[in-house]
């Protein structure tokens, strides 16, 4: 059994738990968001000067969206997160302060701003609550809001915007200097793994997006995108166990296929791996392989493409962009199919591991062993 | 570990990281299995699940640590499948035959 799940519940899986709750939270701030995201992607992919059908009037949306109406958006949710609609509402006003103090789409200062101001409002509502008297509690609550979020606002214009700003500076000069130098594609060492660990998440909207916009916002599109995005490597993983995997995962692979290449839902391919972790080297390798040719033909896409689907990422590729994304998805599932197949042929002697862990795993349920 | 009879469970959560893609896409699942019974079937956020009304909670292995941080004391199944899981399949007939379940 315990080398039937390597990631398993088990004891050696807090650091693993306490990561995802933190790329959970900053996940969970973005992703009820990420239609706002979509809309302001096409906005941008249809109507800005390199885009499909420039137009200088419904360009002017694209600023706006960017830069305030995304971040307050984080900011409102993270703040939702912590303290309900209150938390949200001040974590909204506060937002505004890190905004204006910078020049940058502020997803990171929103992302700090949002929910500090939230924890804020919950502490002085936990000492204000118990001693407002009756019919007292609108007048309080809204001013105790009012005057506290001002002060956040303040504190985020003041303190937090700028230094977030220099270390997004710091941030986009590192990724800079990893694309200037084409050593970009071994970020894919530590993205797919920590993809495989649930990570996804919080890796793309946690770290990686918030780079990439501030990116785009320059130059209209941004390969940030698309580090842990392509559902190239899934789609060879998946092939690889449909012709070459423990037959008892056979039967699912076309099912997951569609699901993950077509719908986006990275997380199906996951198990598989788990229950072959060398496959994971098919991951990386395809993964490198995409980054490398994204690269060498200097594609981006204008937003994240989330859920991860091929739709979504033909709809934020850019004009003259379509042949090197395409071919940069292609070939790394190409590559991931080609490395993870090898794998699986090689450890073809699992099949009864698997077997004998199902039968273990159904004796655990009936209670006849534990 | 916690357990439940099958025949006491009136609602079904299944968590995932967003809440939005996979558990979503389980769900929708369970919910055509279920469909002759009076089991709700719904979603949610892992980091959620204490604001969350449910009798047991179904998710994936790799977020079962942070499931049972968040809702200490449920009964959490744990499956590693999101197609064709053994355990799910179990589950489905535990709850339509009352059988008692056990938490992961």
């Amino acid at each position: 059994m315990a080398n039937f799940i390597p990631a398993g519940d088990g004891g050696h899986t807090g650091w693993r738990a306490a990561v995802q709750k933190l790329g959970g939270n900053l996940a969970g701030m973005v992703i009820p968001n990420i239609g706002a995201f979509i809309a302001w992607g096409l906005l941008t992919a249809l109507f800005i000067p390199t885009g499909w059908i420039p137009n200088e009037q419904l360009s002017s949306m694209v600023g706006p969206m960017i830069v305030n109406l995304l971040p307050i958006l984080i900011g409102y949710t993270g703040g939702r997160l912590v303290h309900g609609q209150r938390g949200a509402v001040i974590a909204a006003v506060a937002t505004v302060g890190v905004i204006v103090g910078t020049s940058i789409p502020m997803f990171l200062g929103a992302m700090i701003i949002g929910p500090l101001a939230a924890w804020v409002l919950k502490k002085i509502d936990s000492v204000l609550d118990p001693i407002t008297p009756v019919g007292f509690e609108m007048l309080i609550g809204n001013f105790s809001l009012g005057i506290a979020g001002l002060l956040m606002a303040i504190l985020g214009y003041l303190g937090i915007g700028p230094v977030v700003n220099s270390l997004s500076d710091v941030l986009g000069s590192g990724v800079q200097a990893l694309i200037d130098t084409g050593l970009l594609p071994l970020a894919s060492i530590l993205v797919e793994p920590a993809k495989i660990l649930f990570l996804n998440n919080a890796i793309n909207h946690g770290v990686l997006a918030p780079i990439g916009v501030v990116q785009a916002e320059e130059l209209g599109k941004s390969i940030m995108f698309m580090l842990e995005t392509n559902p190239g490597p899934g789609l060879g993983i998946l092939v690889a166990f449909w012709l070459a995997g423990p037959k008892i995962l056979r039967g699912s692979a076309p099912g997951a296929i569609i699901i993950h290449f077509l719908g986006g839902i990275h997380e199906i391919y996951f198990p598989y791996v788990l229950l072959r972790p060398l496959v994971v080297l098919g991951a990386i390798a395809g993964g490198a392989t995409g980054v490398a040719v994204f690269l060498a033909t200097g594609v981006g896409l204008v937003a994240t493409p989330s859920p991860g689907s091929i739709f979504a990422y033909l709809a934020v590729t850019p004009p003259g962009n379509h042949f090197g994304v395409l071919l940069g998805i292609l070939l790394s599932a190409v590559v991931s199919f080609v490395v993870s197949f090898l794998i699986l042929k090689a450890s073809k002697a699992g099949d009864d591991d698997l077997a004998a862990a199902q039968a273990k795993s159904k004796a655990m349920k009936t209670g006849t062993a534990e | 570990m916690a357990s439940i009879s099958g025949a006491d469970v009136k609602h079904l959560v299944v968590a995932c990281e967003a809440g939005m893609g996979s558990s979503v896409m389980v769900a929708k699942q369970l919910a055509k299995q279920l469909k002759d019974t009076n089991i709700q079937v719904t979603h949610t956020p892992v980091n959620q699940l204490a604001d969350a009304t449910f009798d047991v909670v179904l998710c994936h292995r790799g977020l079962s640590s942070r499931a049972k941080q968040a809702a200490p004391g449920a009964v959490v199944v744990i499956f590693d499948m999101f197609l064709g899981d053994f355990r799910i399949a179990q589950l489905v007939s535990d709850l339509k035959e009352g059988n008692e379940i056990v938490g992961d």
